[in-house]
């Protein structure tokens, strides 16, 4: 058999054998939505998907859903899930309160320990259920009994009661802004546990939409519909179809948005960004987030021991040189807690002195005529915001006659060896799970024996006193724990020089200039809220 | 044929049982604790003890390698940590799409590739031989992202001849749905006769296979040329030119069969190189390949989505090489003996 024949025979052969394996099953893609017959054949059709007048597309640049279960998820889902599921109350960062949702008032009494939530009347789970008070207390146990993602807001909850059909009433361990923590983004879902679906076939809550298709690992994985019974009604300017188009590469997300294929793209980098600025039928949103860098120092051991030193490293941080070099996706933070939350200080920008930051270090025994001190630093790899802080800090320390060993890490073996307080200077994101500032106290600065997020090691009576009264005060009197939280910040960040906190992270969006209505809600990461926005006519 | 065979497949299990091995040991060697890694940044101690159970962390090294050498020959290739998924689930979603890239690729690379290497044989030294020499050694050397950013801007972004990105028109989901037989969506619309599905999928595919096919086109055709080249040189040449067959004739009738056994042996190769190479194609065109799943994995650092990756590119270079090997030996019975 002459070679060309032999080949053809082979290629035959794989030809037969793939049409073999290909005769043993098949199934639709998009399967558990709702596909229709085959007629795809018009211009229309084969036009590529515009985003059109019904349906919003959005471009994020990771998978869209890892946990379709409201219980538990913790993840990239919350943009998804904060459209189908509703809280009780949703926080409201420019009035810095939670507001009606699925409750439409509220009460708490015995000191912030009891909370009366009214709930919504006429208000249908997409499985058809009515939510009532009995629905929304057996979502909130089994949420706390499955103990997965962020269940542990719920915490202080000693019982839940179904008064009657409208009245739900919490009774809690310990006084905590229940309101607030109903408000959060993660775990605190009201929906049928009857009808979940961990394979994301149907959904069990209230919202606005409920699934049409999703298609794991495609590039419209996820396509969203108008629940057609929701409590809220529609009005037609409203998008009643939402796609999820991931786009992992910047460039690729910028190109299909000027094209008007995408409507909403969640991040750019600060070039495109300006470029998307300057250009036709596109706009751009820039607003501060909740999640800002700390950057620890370890006050238990080591040379940062000494409060001075410490001091000194404050002094030396270029705030404006690093919020300018950061362009736009940082600016310059004020005291810890970020704007839109009670606690928020705004006058207490950090200042650089290199002039006071040598007098406070030769009083330590170091500076420029001093032996030298040599600092360990570990901050997140990959993380470009954090290496330009390392870098503008190492180069502000080199005059101080300081050596930084900055060391960046995956985020496990930073923990680990920040758990082990092997390093002099650990920086770190922090961000609420609920829209609380207190997460940054309890979390980061009460003292604790075997150290978990405090990096800094900070054992302080008086701190963790002040600390503890934060919630019976959030529950009970918000004047007083806005105080509160103002003087733990002056304690924390000046007396005890702990931490410094060079910038809050910004959202830098961009959008289809046909969009109204939109804005970004800092306690919910990365959501768009879809049935808020309108298409322009 | 079949001890040769044999032996060959010996070579390629042992290939693969050191790469799992290297895998493990990498995986292990990352500096941090992987239930961090799996529990989440704000684990509770609970939760990171619980994660160390469930993937038997705390095992010592050669059990744990012994349980993940298990577990892969059963099918358990771990959970990823940033889909939540099987790995091996999701690589089942993920590798079609890459091997209908590739696939389309390679086409391209080897019908261009090997008449262009023809050509540059057939007038060695004169225009066309260098006009080819040039273009090759362009397509080989020009970064993928750059050309697939630059092909994208210009033939999608100015032009608007291409869609920017995707596999196809996703509103076809609703109006042509696909019944799924091999996951490779060009062959499944080929095989059910969804055109809607299959025209918008080749119009797609156009940028991303053209950016793959770069490197491929460009040593398949020096490759093509080299061993020409040489064959025309050899002593059935000079018979076959006495015999006054045309040098056109000598090198597409005489030359080019033993020329392509290395050729084919290439083909094997930068088909698995291009599987690879195409990850950033595929990020770039947002087609939903290995390329994205293994880009998404090194970012959010996901060690079992990683190893899963690495060994099913192992197995396809194995597997490539195997089966040129079997080609081979096929076409040319003198290489069963070597």
């Amino acid at each position: 058999m002459r070679w060309h024949k032999r080949l053809l025979v082979a290629g035959l052969t794989g030809v037969l054998a793939m049409t073999a394996a290909a005769c043993a099953g098949g199934q639709v893609r998009g399967a558990g939505g709702t596909p229709q017959p085959a007629d795809g054949t018009g211009p229309a059709a084969r036009q590529t998907a515009k985003a059109n007048d019904s349906t919003f597309v959005y471009a994020p640049n990771l998978d869209v859903v890892t946990d379709w279960d409201p219980a538990t998820s913790y993840s990239n889902e919350i943009v998804a899930l904060s459209n189908i599921y509703e809280g009780l109350t949703r926080y409201n960062f420019q009035t810095r309160e939670a507001e009606p949702r699925l409750a439409t008032e509220w009460t708490s009494a015995d000191g912030g320990k009891e909370w009366t939530f009214k709930l919504r009347q006429g208000v249908k789970f997409h499985s058809g259920a009515t939510m009532d008070a009995a629905a929304a207390k057996k979502a909130i146990e089994r949420t706390i009994r499955k103990k997965g993602g962020a269940a542990y807001i719920w915490d202080p909850v000693d019982r839940i009661e179904a008064v009657d059909a409208t009245t739900l009433k919490f009774t809690l361990k310990r006084a905590a802004p229940l309101d607030l923590v109903a408000s959060s983004g993660y775990a605190a879902y009201i929906y049928d546990v009857d009808a979940v679906d961990a394979d994301g076939k149907t959904t069990a809550g209230t919202g606005p939409y409920t699934i049409d298709s999703w298609q794991k690992g495609k590039e419209t994985e996820l396509t969203l519909k108008a629940f057609e019974d929701y409590w809220g009604g529609w009005t037609p300017e409203q998008y009643r179809k939402v796609s999820f188009r991931v786009t992992p590469e910047i460039t690729t997300a910028w190109q299909l948005l000027q094209k008007g294929e995408v409507n909403f793209v969640q991040r750019l980098n600060p070039q495109l960004f300006e470029q998307a600025g300057m250009t036709d039928n596109v706009r751009t949103a820039r607003s501060p987030s909740f999640q800002n860098l700390l950057v620890l120092f370890n006050t238990a051991a080591g040379p940062t021991k000494d409060v001075r030193i410490r001091q000194a490293l404050q002094l030396a941080i270029d705030y404006d040189g690093l919020a300018a070099a950061l362009k736009g996706s940082g600016s310059k933070a004020s005291g810890m807690v970020p704007e839109g939350l009670l606690g928020h200080v705004s006058d207490m920008e950090p200042k650089p002195d290199l002039g006071r930051a040598q007098e406070l270090l030769a009083e330590a025994g170091y500076g420029p005529d001093n032996p030298e001190l040599r600092l360990s630093l570990t901050y997140a790899q990959g993380d470009e915001d954090q290496k330009m802080l390392v870098t503008l800090l190492s180069s502000a320390l080199k005059k101080l006659n300081i050596t930084l060993q900055a060391k960046p890490m995956t985020w496990s073996a930073q923990w680990d060896q920040g758990k082990q307080q092997g390093q002099d200077i650990f920086v770190m994101y922090w961000y609420p799970d609920y829209p609380d500032a207190y997460s940054w106290f309890l979390n980061v600065f009460k003292s604790e024996d075997e150290p978990r997020f405090n990096l800094s090691y900070l054992k302080d009576r008086e701190i963790d006193a002040a600390i503890e009264k934060l919630p019976e005060l959030m529950a009970t009197d918000a004047l007083k724990a806005d105080d509160a939280f103002k003087d733990l910040q002056k304690k924390i960040i000046e007396e005890q020089a702990a931490v410094a906190v060079p910038y809050v992270q910004t959202y830098q969006r961009a959008l289809t200039a046909d969009v109204k209505g939109y804005v970004d809600n800092p306690a919910y990461p990365n959501v768009v809220f879809f049935y808020d926005l309108q298409r322009a006519r | 044929m079949l001890r040769y065979l044999a032996r060959r497949l010996g070579q390629a299990l042992l290939v693969v049982a050191g790469v799992v091995v290297l895998t493990f040991t990498v995986m292990r060697l990352v500096p941090g604790d992987p239930a961090v890694a799996f529990a989440g940044p704000k684990a509770t101690p609970e939760e990171l003890d619980a994660a160390r159970e469930r993937f038997g962390l705390d095992d010592p090294l050669p059990v744990q390698l012994v349980a993940y050498v298990r577990d892969l020959v059963t099918g358990d290739w771990g959970v990823s940590l940033h889909t939540r998924q099987p790995v091996r689930d999701d690589l089942y979603l993920a590798f079609p799409a890459s091997l209908e890239l590739v696939g389309a690729a390679l086409l391209i690379a080897v019908v261009v590739g090997i008449p262009i290497g023809v050509l540059a044989a057939r007038y060695k030294t004169k225009f066309p031989d260098f006009g080819v020499r040039f273009g090759s050694m362009l397509a080989v050397s020009v970064p993928v992202f750059w050309l697939a950013l630059a092909l994208q801007l210009l033939l999608a972004g100015r032009l608007d001849w291409f869609p920017v990105a995707g596999e196809y028109d996703s509103s076809l989901d609703t109006t042509s749905p696909l019944t799924l037989w091999t996951n490779i969506t060009v062959v499944d619309a080929l095989i059910t006769g969804n055109w809607p599905i299959l025209t918008s999928t080749l119009h797609h595919l156009v940028l991303p296979a053209l950016v793959v096919a770069a490197y491929p086109t460009g040593v398949i055709a020096q490759m093509t040329r080299a061993t020409l080249i040489e064959e025309s040189g050899q002593d059935h040449a000079r018979l076959e030119r006495a015999l006054g067959f045309g040098e056109t004739s000598i090198l597409t009738k005489f030359a080019l069969r033993p020329a392509l056994s290395p050729v084919l042996a290439l083909i094997a190769l930068v088909f698995a190189y291009s599987i690879v190479n195409g990850f950033l194609v595929e990020a770039i065109f947002n087609w939903p390949g290995l390329g994205s799943y293994a880009a998404e994995a090194i970012r959010s650092r996901d060690t079992p989505a990683i190893a899963g990756v690495t060994l099913l590119v192992a197995l396809v270079y194995v597997l490539a090489n195997l089966v040129v090997d079997v080609l081979q030996g096929f076409l040319d019975p003198r290489a069963r003996t070597r």
